[in-house]
């Protein structure tokens, strides 16, 4: 009879068990994929046939925006002013100050403002939906949704998929304002720059197309936020435990989807 | 009528392995056995929360996984659902969690007060003061209350069947008690087929016309309580007595509370 641990097996049993672990993470990916996709076709058909309520829509614009407001105002002050800190210490002697404003606002518009403010609502939004409709799922209340015939994807998920998508422009807009402000001042405190200067250096390299970027940028990521952490509190299973583990899972999810996203729009856009 | 037809479902584990049950119209029915053994699971399968991966159910006679979403939605208008901890929507008052109940495309057609009426109505049908707890959150009810509301819910819509997961877990004896005559009461007064999962053995027999056991996701037993007690399958009975072993532990844990 065969020995069980021939050295042919004591190869090709670590290699095996390797290659079966990377399909079962595969599989669990291209599933992942697919009911992401279902969702969103479900959110784009609920949005079509107008089942979604305005109310439920503007009352997560309040949650999303306005509640968000006061971090998104001080993260865009505090990206502009480091931004501002930091090319004025590498700027001394070297290049002429008022470069400082392309620099700060170039920065601002096209990387710090989005990504930031994107990673605040992740942390602040993104979380808490996943854990409110894990939560609902835990305790049975989508079931309930669907006992009762109602839709839980028009009622839950697409108001906030929509609110997602149309808050974050207006914040990515704030935040890009308010942290060009805060460089402008910075500048001035820290390297003596003045406004007409900053704003001179602020117009030189500028261009319209960047605005678009910043906001393009935005909207992908207002639809990205939303939708992962509707999809994973959908998908949470097994109580108090599951919620949190759930949750976790979705701010990393999240987080990783932006920083790629915002990896791949350089090639893009800005070509 | 409802009518599960050769059902298997598998979560991880097989947890029903062809079952074949049939509750017949303004029956109160109940259904026992032991916990994970695919009570709850067989009662989700009625309505399509939980879809078999193998058989299907029919409710008068409309068939609920081959019959389309027209059949389905047809199906849960016809269907209140009870929830084992009522379900409530957490940022909804009960008013409007009762009123969820009432079918979408009804309550489009209703008035403020119409539809005020009717969830007045099914509150007081569960013993609830409407005045008191209509602008409540759930939150601030009550588990025994939470429970009246998830029954207020279930009957608003005046389905034709009424299935109960539970209701009566969790409660101390007084509501365990009042919550069970709920059930008689209201399965007389609205005319409306039961078909009830539960724990409480005894209470379950002393309500229902007929009684079944799932045992290892297989019916085990289908019959009158009186052939249920007096049955000589030594599962069945084994069941019954750690059943009334559990009940008289529990009562001595409340009593010395």
């Amino acid at each position: 009879m065969k020995p069980a641990t021939s050295p042919a097996s004591f190869v090709l049993r670590p290699v095996s068990l390797w290659f079966a672990g990377l399909g079962r993470r595969a599989r669990l990916t291209l599933a992942h994929a697919g009911s992401l996709g279902r969702l969103s076709w479900q959110i784009g058909v609920a949005v079509a046939q107008l089942r979604v309520s305005f109310r439920d829509v503007l009352n997560q614009f309040y949650i999303m925006g306005i509640q968000s407001l006061p971090i998104v105002l001080v993260t865009g002050s505090l990206a502009g002013i480091v931004t501002s800190q930091q090319g004025g210490y590498q700027m001394t002697s070297v290049v002429p100050t008022y470069v400082l404003g392309s620099l700060v606002v170039e920065t601002v518009v096209l990387e710090m403002g989005p990504v930031l403010t994107a990673i605040v609502l992740v942390g602040r939004v993104g979380a808490r939906i996943t854990a409110e409709l894990g939560t609902m799922v835990v305790s049975e209340q989508i079931d309930a949704y669907h006992s009762l015939g109602r839709d839980p994807v028009a009622l839950l998920a697409a108001p906030r998929v929509l609110a997602g998508v149309i808050v974050m422009p207006l914040l990515v807009g704030i935040a890009n304002f308010i942290g060009i402000i805060a460089g402008m001042v910075a500048a001035y405190v820290d390297v003596g720059l003045g406004y007409e200067s900053f704003l001179y250096g602020a117009r030189l390299f500028w261009h319209s197309w960047d605005l678009f970027y910043s906001f393009t940028k935005a909207l992908v990521f207002g639809l990205a936020i939303p939708l992962i952490s509707v999809h994973m509190g959908l998908l949470t299973r097994g109580g108090a435990e599951g919620v949190g583990r759930t949750t976790t899972q979705a701010v990393m999810f999240m987080t990783l989807t932006i920083l790629i996203l915002d990896a791949l729009f350089p090639p893009l856009m800005l070509q | 009528m409802i009518h599960y037809r050769n059902i298997h479902k598998s979560l991880d584990l097989p947890v029903l392995s062809g079952v074949d049950l049939q509750v017949e119209n303004g029956e109160m029915f109940a259904l026992f056995g032991p916990s994970g053994t695919g009570k709850s699971v067989l009662l989700k399968t009625t309505i399509g929360l939980i879809t078999p991966d193998r058989g299907d159910v029919e409710i008068d006679g409309v068939s609920v996984y081959y019959g389309g979403k027209e059949a389905l939605a047809a199906v849960r208008c016809k269907v209140g659902y009870v929830f084992q901890n009522a379900a409530l929507f957490d940022s909804f008052n009960v008013f409007d969690n009762t009123a969820m109940g009432i079918p979408e495309k009804e309550l489009k057609g209703l008035s403020r007060s119409e539809t005020a009426r009717r969830v007045w109505r099914a509150l007081e049908l569960v013993n609830l003061e409407p005045t008191e707890v209509m602008e409540k959150l759930p939150s601030e009810l009550s588990g025994g209350m939470r429970k009246r509301v998830g029954i207020a819910r279930a009957i608003v819509g005046r389905p034709k069947i009424l299935l109960w997961d539970e209701p009566t877990t969790g409660l101390d004896p007084v509501n365990t008690a009042a919550v069970e005559r709920l059930i008689t009461r209201l399965s007389g007064e609205l005319e409306v087929t039961s078909l009830l999962v539960t724990h409480d053995i005894e209470g379950g027999l002393d309500i229902c016309d007929r009684v079944a056991m799932l045992d290892g996701g297989r019916l085990r037993f289908c019959g009158t309580p009186d052939e249920f007690r007096a049955s000589a399958d030594h599962v069945v009975q084994a069941f019954v007595d750690r059943a009334a072993a559990e009940a008289a532990l529990d009562m001595i844990a409340q009593a010395n509370d």
